[in-house]
């Protein structure tokens, strides 16, 4: 996959993540438990490589709970 | 799990007029949900449902929640006399949204859309803003918990845009 945000803009978000204003929706985001380090990262993929990376996920999984039913039976 | 890639060809070749939406857009925007089925919001001109028609019908669509399903039929009549349809077709489940709550049809749904680059299509994807009144008016508890998110992911892009 291509990484297309630079590093440079990469680290100044990882920096908001890390002290982010106090009452803004990032705070609010990471005190709700969300990883947003997940969020920058796909940010500096293509949305075709985000989309491709959701649905290779979801086929591990698929075969993942297929291979638990078949070694349940 | 939807052919999110052949879904979207299909649509496009057909001259179906749609913004993407739902957690498929949510996820081209950059969250980390996942999701099974492919939401669009569609333009309601005799034009676009004749196209989102003929774009389906050769994926046998039927209604998810209808128990008999012989009797739909996806036309451009069908379409015109109705709204929203969550269906299942062979590529897969797609809601087809003639009107979101908390935002309204195509014209406000496709307001501050991009369009992007999705597996080789050029296609509207709905945006943040929308995205987060669609799932704050829907309200159930799994579209209330990707808000947070959603809200970040704004500001985030927001960040980045600014200090370009």
């Amino acid at each position: 996959m291509m990484y297309t945000m630079k590093p440079r803009a990469r680290d100044r978000l990882l920096r908001l993540l890390e002290n982010p204003p106090k009452g803004s929706r990032i705070a609010a985001a990471k005190e709700f438990g969300v990883d947003l380090t997940l969020n920058v990262r796909k940010l500096g993929l293509t949305p075709t490589e985000r989309m491709e990376e959701m649905q290779s996920f979801q086929s591990f999984l698929e075969a993942l709970r297929q291979a638990i039913q078949e070694q349940a039976r | 799990m939807t052919n999110i890639r052949s879904a979207l060809q299909a649509l496009r070749e057909a001259g179906a007029e749609f913004v993407v939406i739902g957690a498929v857009a949510a996820v081209a925007r950059g969250s980390s949900q996942s999701t099974q089925d492919l939401d669009i919001c569609y333009e309601r001109s005799p034009k676009s449902l004749q196209g989102l028609a003929s774009a389906l019908q050769p994926y046998h669509p039927r209604l998810r929640d209808a128990p008999d399903e012989s009797k739909f039929v996806l036309d451009a009549r069908t379409l015109a006399g109705g709204m929203n349809f969550t269906l299942t077709t062979d590529l897969g489940d797609l809601d087809l949204m003639g009107e979101v709550a908390g935002v309204g049809q195509y014209a406000e749904v496709s307001a501050g859309a991009s369009v992007v680059d999705l597996f080789g299509q050029k296609c509207a994807v709905a945006s943040l803003d929308v995205l987060i009144r669609s799932k704050r008016a829907a309200g159930r508890p799994k579209d209330l918990l990707m808000l947070p998110e959603l809200e970040a992911l704004r500001e985030l892009e927001r960040t980045r845009k600014a200090k370009k």
